[in-house]
């Protein structure tokens, strides 16, 4: 039913603005059914539901591009965005850079990417789930202060067609509870947090969650400082997605071709850790994201970012436009039409890293002093050439000391370039944790540089 | 819609048992124009329109939001808003109370002298075009040039069971233009007139003229390629001095976000963080000192952050936050101001959409202007770094300590303005650093437009504002870079 509609509407428009003279035309007719539950100072602060839905179209006229989003899918409505969309286009100026629209090409559905219990959560469900979370965090221990996180719950749906034969549709479901509790003794806060992503709700289980991120809260009070300097450090699942989700930038053909990626100045060398290898694939059941082709419907090619340390041409991602610059293919890397409407730009949404062999404790127990590090907060690029980010560590940072973690610290801020950071891995553990764009275990390097402290 | 359409929502919801109801509905309109190396490469229309209904039942908040704008939609969307309260109600610990607030009616519309959506498209990518192509001609050295436009109109509609009935038209635009330089595997950027896409203003077309794009674009060129034979930021504890347009973010992320008392009060813990500004700190902190004056003020004119009434019916306001360097104030809604008992709301609750839910957000926060002017300042540096124009950031979730980098800086020697530093970055914690800011201009005080500030979960994005000079802070530790 959603697919027979979201493709009718979309080769509607397509076919609409052909009759109305465009040479060319992209149409995504999308719907999205989200639900959240928001929880602080243990109890739900937040509780909202929201359905929408929406076409963006795409029309080209002598080269002249323009795109045009509304957020109904009525015909009439329709109708008359295709026709702002061709007045626009015409009164834009020509891109000489651009060739086609991209042609069809075959792609299959991925199995088990929608979820029907997931999809039709009710708040009651999230709301009962809430409570178990919270319960469960303050029956760990009387220092337990509050309990903050959300439970989200729904789905989304595509179809994108085109004048040259596009005709493309996919449904997924996805469920993500994050628990953060606060801790306090004396005049000291701890803090703790744990989280989960999964295409299905029933694997989101609210008591692990909050038993890991109270234990690791009502440890982590009453912090010692640790000297700015260079550290061997655990990082989480939780603190290597955010990292990768920032080295992934890079990987970009946008950022190549404006060359303000690393990849640029470091063709076909091994610059990160020879043990580290990152593939982006959307069929690989691990990731969360999990439509079989991209926004201009050109099935997802699974892309090697790196292998075995190295990074070559073959690590850019492309949509039709970037790849046309370089005579290439797309490798089925543009935006869906939720996302990116302004900042389109061509990215890898499926990372994973390649398993190693270790456990979070043999890394731990493999540090003779050291940084646990459950997750970062801000991180930014300084310097998106040599991969130079800043964040700070947060919500439990602990000492490692004679591989056993000795003491929580003062979270701390690194200053520090990936590629330096990531070109000594000892230790890459063996669990791989699903986040929003990447999947990725706990990774062990030999040194991380801080320069500064918090003061909590 | 008519008002007599929205009034049945909250008399549906009055009817199903909420004891509180407000019906926000919107029509936004974004136009985003992006020129990269003189070629159109983004022109994008995003209509969006929908409406949401906020509810108090059982004593606990709901939510729930649509686009079908009939009769039918908003029963279920008023039912599923208050199915959503009365399930919130299950883990509550206390009921929501709201501040009282006058029920205003009024309207409300920024003032523009040219409408920037009857303005020609063909008009703005002339500009975008030319600026861009100049830019990349400059030299081969520059890879990519970027000149981009926003325009922004939301029309939109507040009543609430109280009785509130507003209309407002809110419009913004404004641009910028960027280039990226690589000369011997070093890339260097540049931006005009700041960074985050350029400059912004609750203004007509004519704010973005004034910003001159093609005229600034040579000037951006020579000072990206200047900045390869820059000389590296010095490392270690000297006076730095942030013109305007970083001076806007450091206020943004160290004063701005930790006044916010949706975050003082932890409901920001899961995401965003908290604050170290904790209630019982309130008119008894030493935040800086007695130089550093901050207000929230939706009433300041042009501010991206300016407008008639918040999203909770609450009339535009100045507040002070910091005054003489204490502490003295929070941005509120009607139910945190409750909370503290702080008699009123600060009125600083917006969404980004019809479909979201509003949360407090920064209006216009502004170091007010001091005594000083700007190169009197550099003229009382003895050995210091002039920095300019934000490159990166980075701030802790109780907003202590932070780290920005500037895309240029200049070392400052005998109060003279000497050699051109790259790269330039500087660390603090917020009290210290605020403590130390000794000099603040007023004669290049002015209002910066910060189009992109993120916040909450779902994700949001709110347009503020923040007026600033420059000013001096004392011993800051520079140099971070290896």
């Amino acid at each position: 039913m959603v697919k027979d509609k979201l493709l009718e509407i979309a080769e509607k428009a397509v076919q609409y603005s052909e009759t109305q003279g465009a040479d060319q035309t992209q149409a995504s007719a999308f719907v999205s059914d989200t639900a959240l539950t928001r929880f602080a100072n243990s109890q739900i602060h937040q509780n909202v539901a929201t359905k929408t839905g929406g076409v963006t179209i795409k029309v080209i006229l002598k080269k002249r591009i323009s795109s045009l989003r509304i957020n109904s899918l009525e015909e009439e409505d329709i109708k008359k965005g295709v026709m702002q969309a061709i007045k626009i286009a015409k009164a834009s100026q020509p891109n000489k850079l651009f060739r086609s629209l991209p042609d069809p090409e075959p792609w299959t559905p991925i199995e088990r990417a929608f979820d029907e219990e997931t999809a039709d959560c009710t708040p009651k469900f999230r709301a009962e789930k809430v409570k178990e979370a919270i319960e469960k965090a303050h029956s760990k221990s009387q220092i337990v202060k509050a309990v903050a996180g959300y439970l989200s719950t729904g789905s989304m749906a595509f179809a994108v067609a085109n004048s040259l034969g596009v005709s493309a549709w996919a449904r997924t479901s996805s469920a993500n509870m994050k628990v953060t509790v606060i801790s306090e003794s004396g005049a000291s806060l701890g803090f703790g947090t744990a989280e989960k992503y999964s295409r299905q709700v029933k694997d989101v289980q609210p008591s692990i969650l909050a038993e890991d991120a109270s234990e690791k809260s009502t440890r982590s009070t009453n912090p010692v400082k640790l000297s700015p300097g260079e550290y061997e450090v655990v990082l989480s699942p939780l603190a290597v997605a955010t990292l990768l989700m920032y080295i992934g930038f890079g990987f970009s053909a946008t950022a190549y071709q404006d060359c303000q990626s690393f990849v640029n100045y470091s063709l076909n060398q091994r610059v990160f850790d020879g043990k580290l290898t990152i593939r982006d694939d959307a069929r690989d059941s691990r990731t969360l994201i999990a439509t079989p082709f991209d926004g201009e419907g050109v099935p997802k090619k699974a892309t090697d970012l790196v292998t075995e340390g190295v990074v070559s041409e073959r690590s850019i991602c492309y949509d039709s436009f970037t790849a046309e610059k370089e005579n290439k293919k797309s490798t089925g890397h543009a935006p869906i039409p939720m996302m990116g409407f302004w900042f389109g730009r061509p990215s890898p949404s499926n990372m994973v890293i390649h398993p190693g062999t270790s456990t979070e404790e043999e890394e731990i127990a493999e540090t003779n002093q050291g940084i646990f590090v459950t997750t970062v907060h801000y991180v930014n690029p300084v310097e998106p050439t040599k991969i130079i980010l800043t964040g700070l560590t947060r919500d439990g940072t602990f000492l490692i000391e004679n591989g056993e973690i000795s003491k929580p610290i003062v979270n701390m801020r690194f200053t520090d370039s990936m590629l330096a950071a990531m070109n000594n891995i000892p230790l890459i553990g063996k669990h791989l944790e699903m986040n929003r764009g990447t999947t990725v275990p706990s990774v062990k390097l030999k040194k991380l540089r801080f320069v500064g402290l918090s003061t909590y | 819609m008519s008002s007599d359409f929205w009034r049945s929502a909250l008399e549906e919801a009055e009817k199903r048992g909420a004891s509180y109801a407000d019906v926000r509905s919107s029509e936004i309109l974004n136009e985003f124009l992006t020129v990269k190396n003189g070629e159109p490469e983004t022109v994008n229309i995003l209509q969006t329109k929908g409406f949401g209904v906020r509810v108090i039942a059982d004593g606990a908040w709901g939510f729930a939001g649509s686009v079908a704008m009939d009769k039918r939609e908003i029963i279920n969307t008023v039912k599923k808003a208050v199915e959503v309260a009365r399930a919130s109600a299950l883990a509550k610990k206390r009921d929501a109370i709201l501040t009282p607030q006058k029920a205003e009616r009024g309207k409300y519309s920024t003032r523009v002298e040219k409408d920037p959506f009857k303005c020609s498209l063909e008009d703005k990518l002339d500009v975008l075009v030319q600026a861009s192509r100049n830019l990349k001609e400059y030299s081969p050295l520059i890879k990519a040039s970027y000149a981009n436009y926003h325009g922004f109109r939301e029309n939109k509609i507040f009543m609430s069971s109280e009785g509130a009935e507003l209309k407002q038209q809110i419009t913004w635009c404004g641009g910028g233009v960027r280039a990226i330089a690589v000369k011997n595997g070093e890339m260097q950027s540049r931006s005009y007139p700041s960074a985050f896409s350029g400059d912004f203003s609750t203004s007509g077309y004519e704010f973005f003229e004034s910003l001159a794009l093609i005229e600034h674009a040579e000037k951006v060129g020579k000072e990206v390629l200047s900045l390869f034979d820059a000389e590296k930021s010095p490392s270690g504890q000297m006076d730095v001095i942030l013109t305007g347009d970083q001076l806007a973010l450091q206020t943004h992320e160290s004063c701005g976000h930790p006044t916010e008392l949706d975050r003082a009060l932890g409901t920001e813990a899961d995401y965003a963080g908290t604050s170290f500004l904790t209630p019982e700190k309130l008119g008894r902190f030493n935040y800086g000192s007695d130089k550093v004056n901050i207000v929230a003020d939706a009433t300041v004119a042009k501010g991206l952050g300016t407008f008639g009434y918040d999203d909770e019916g609450t009339p535009a306001k100045r507040v002070f936050l910091i005054k003489e360097g204490v502490f003295v104030g929070y941005q509120s809604s009607r139910e945190t101001a409750a909370e503290l008992k702080l008699g009123e709301s600060s009125g600083g609750m917006r969404a980004d959409s019809p479909l979201a839910l509003p949360i407090i957000r920064m209006t216009n926060v502004n170091l007010l202007p001091g005594d000083w002017k700007a190169e009197e300042i550099i003229e009382d540096t003895k050995d210091g770094l002039l920095m300019m124009t934000n490159r990166s950031w980075s701030i802790d979730d109780r907003r202590l300590n932070f780290q920005f980098g500037t895309e240029i800086g200049w070392r400052i020697k005998g109060g003279s303005k000497e050699e051109m530093i790259k790269n330039p970055t500087y660390m603090g914690v917020t009290p210290q650093f605020w403590g130390s800011c000794d000099a603040v201009s007023e004669d290049d005080w002015m209002m910066h437009g910060t189009p992109n500030c993120g916040k909450g979960v779902p994700g949001q994005v709110m347009y503020v504002g923040h007026g600033c000079g420059t000013a001096r802070f004392r011993k800051t530790q520079v140099g971070l870079l290896k």
